[in-house]
């Protein structure tokens, strides 16, 4: 308990340091939100009337006081490039990311512990062989190289999903898959040798001397015991699936969260570019700190403290 | 292979033994060819008694225990020939399947460490109560009933509580004692202990064995206890063989064995042992080390040590006597 009340702790302040950084760097990577949304004819008078009115020329840290002092009280604000209220982005662009995220999410387990227990199981065995390729491959394959190749083989070539668009089921596949791979390559490699570091552990040949059926040993006792590695890193992938959904949202046109930070950064639309940098962050933090809560009820060792 | 010739040697009480091994061989696979690191082993457990195995490190104790449980790490390791005959089946030619239903229900093993030994992310009752439903038809109530009995029954303070602790939540002598409930809870016909207070401070040793010794008392149970140390074997053994270098070299009930050791490598082990109760004597150790398994000598394996070593031994493998409770593999024995 107190692990998990030292982590929640810690949680908070990084997420307090992250959102200051974040208000900085948009306000020092140079570029104007004024130009993005005053046309180019507008005048130095007109230009200044408007930074006066968003309160650009103030000093920065006046300025992050005043905006978290609004994200308090869930005034987001609106877009600047296009009027549109934050809220309603967040909550429709957000749904898309989410399904997305999810999708790939459950992939990397669904897929990545089975393989990685076949392949502990059948140790040295061509299966092993193929899931360790295949996994190799995963990794060392850059997520958007494998998205124009997923894209050419299923949809320009075989013609079997669509290239692009959102949200049918046909059309979260092929990006579910590609933000999944790392994960699943990642996720087999761990599970496998995890099973078998515990396999070859002396608690396997009591419960065998105890008579129980290997299903279970294997099942049940080894896996439970490789899986505490596992859940510990499961945050770490959900960081993961954050930091590339940029640029898969962006190459499959999801359009997500990681589409629309995309855009309001290149526009300097300061508002949306700093919530949803921050919404992000939140999220790998959050899972972060998730994965410590799940990775000290995943093993009793850590329990009581 | 051979049919079941085993004629059942008689111990004193003349009744038939519960578990003999027949000229068993367990061999290592390695790259440069398969070595038996148990050669021509045979021996019985007869029932109510209290077998030790004693030799040194590396001399195939464990390989003999682990291959009556069939719990070699197979791969690399396996039974190459010979019988365990267990009930008038022999152990090393059931299927995997049947051997499940033998393990701890008929005969059960404990092991050397138990700190490593038990599984670190179940609970103690979640383990035994897994254990006792695997072979017979209980409630979880009734396993649960069953299994703090046990825990009381082998000396763990506060069973009840302990029955949802986890490994790590119990000192090393409490560990013990968790894997010997869960190792009795089925009330089999052998246990098999491997070293069972190798890794224990020397006050718990003493409890654990005193435990042991009761336990294959009151449940007129059978015991093969492996272990290095003599002084274990003086306070709990009735019968004990030595083995040394994958061999059995002499057998004998407990008593005559300390008394009138006749195989010079069991003569060398006694004077390698410190005694308080006799006159301050010298320690005498064994010179040399025991061979490799791939270097073998022709002869008796421990004719490069033996100070009493013929000719004979350097160019003849002796076979192993036994006649009765007694057995020796020497072909020049010595008094002690």
């Amino acid at each position: 308990m107190k692990r998990i009340a030292a982590r929640t702790l810690y949680t908070l302040i990084v997420l307090l340091l992250s959102s200051i950084a974040v208000f900085y760097a948009i306000r020092l990577s140079g570029g104007d939100a004024v130009s993005a949304r005053l046309p180019a004819s507008a005048s130095y008078e007109e230009r200044e009337e408007f930074r006066e009115l968003l309160g650009l020329n103030d000093p920065v840290h006046e300025q992050y006081f005043r905006y978290m002092g609004r994200l308090l009280t869930f005034d987001l604000g609106k877009s600047l490039t296009n009027n549109a209220d934050i809220f309603d982005m967040l909550t429709e662009h957000g749904r898309n990311s989410l399904i997305l995220g999810a999708a790939a999410f459950a992939l990397v387990f669904v897929i990545g512990v089975p393989l990685g227990i076949l392949a502990a199981v059948k140790r040295n065995s061509w299966a092993d062989g193929s899931v360790m390729t295949f996994s190799v491959a995963g990794m060392a394959v850059p997520n958007f190289w494998l998205a124009l190749l997923s894209v050419w083989l299923f949809a320009s070539t075989l013609g079997w999903l669509p290239s692009a668009g959102c949200c049918s089921t046909k059309q979260l596949i092929l990006p579910a898959v590609v933000l999944a791979m790392e994960g699943i390559a990642l996720t087999v490699r761990m599970t496998r040798s995890a099973m078998l570091e515990n396999l070859g552990q002396d608690f396997v040949r009591t419960l065998r001397a105890g008579g129980l059926s290997e299903a279970s040993i294997v099942g049940k006792h080894v896996l439970r015991n490789a899986m505490v590695p596992i859940i510990s890193l499961a945050g770490l992938r959900i960081g993961q699936i954050v930091g590339y959904a940029l640029v898969v949202e962006t190459i499959f046109g999801w359009p997500g969260l990681g589409q629309v930070l995309v855009n309001a950064v290149l526009r300097r639309d300061y508002p949306v570019a700093q919530f949803f940098s921050l919404v992000l962050i939140a999220i790998v933090v959050l899972s972060n700190w998730l994965a410590d809560v799940g990775y000290t009820v995943a093993n009793p060792r850590l329990r009581k403290t | 292979m051979s049919p079941v010739t085993a004629a059942p040697a008689t111990n004193g009480a003349g009744s038939a033994p519960v578990l003999s091994v027949r000229n068993l061989h367990t061999a290592v696979a390695t790259p440069d060819g398969s070595f038996d690191v148990v050669h021509d082993v045979s021996f019985d457990i007869n029932p109510n008694e209290v077998l030790c195995l004693v030799g040194e490190s590396g001399c195939g104790k464990t390989i003999t225990a682990l291959s009556i449980m069939r719990l070699l790490p197979t791969p690399p390791v396996r039974i190459t020939s010979g019988e365990i005959v267990f009930d008038g089946n022999d152990l090393t030619q059931l299927a995997e399947r049947q051997v499940r239903d033998v393990r701890s229900e008929r005969i059960s093993m404990i092991f050397q460490d138990p700190l490593t030994s038990l599984d670190p992310v179940f609970t103690v009752g979640q383990v035994m109560t897994e254990v006792i439903r695997t072979h017979r038809d209980a409630t979880k109530a009734e396993a649960r009933a069953m299994s703090i009995d046990i825990l009381r029954a082998v000396g763990l303070p506060a069973p009840t509580e302990r029955f949802d602790s986890y490994p790590h939540e119990l000192s090393g002598g409490m560990r013990q004692r968790v894997m010997i409930a869960t190792a009795l809870v089925l009330d089999p016909e052998i246990l098999i202990a491997d070293e069972p207070t190798t890794a224990l401070d020397v006050t718990v040793q003493a409890q654990i064995l005193e435990r042991l010794r009761a336990e294959q008392q009151d449940r007129n149970m059978s015991m093969l206890l492996i272990t290095h140390d003599l002084a274990v074997v003086a306070s709990i053994a009735d019968r004990v063989a030595v083995m040394y270098a994958g061999e059995i070299v002499e057998e004998a009930p407990v008593d005559e064995l300390f008394s009138d050791p006749r195989h010079p490598y069991t003569q060398g082990l006694l004077r390698a042992l410190p005694h308080v109760s006799r006159k301050r004597r010298e320690l005498v150790p064994i010179a040399g080390l025991v061979p490799p398994a791939q270097m073998m000598p022709p002869g008796c394996r421990f004719a490069p040590r033996c100070p009493h070593a013929l000719e004979q031994c350097w160019d003849e493998h002796p076979s192993y006597e036994a006649d009765g409770s007694v057995g020796l593999r020497c072909f020049n024995p010595q008094p002690f």
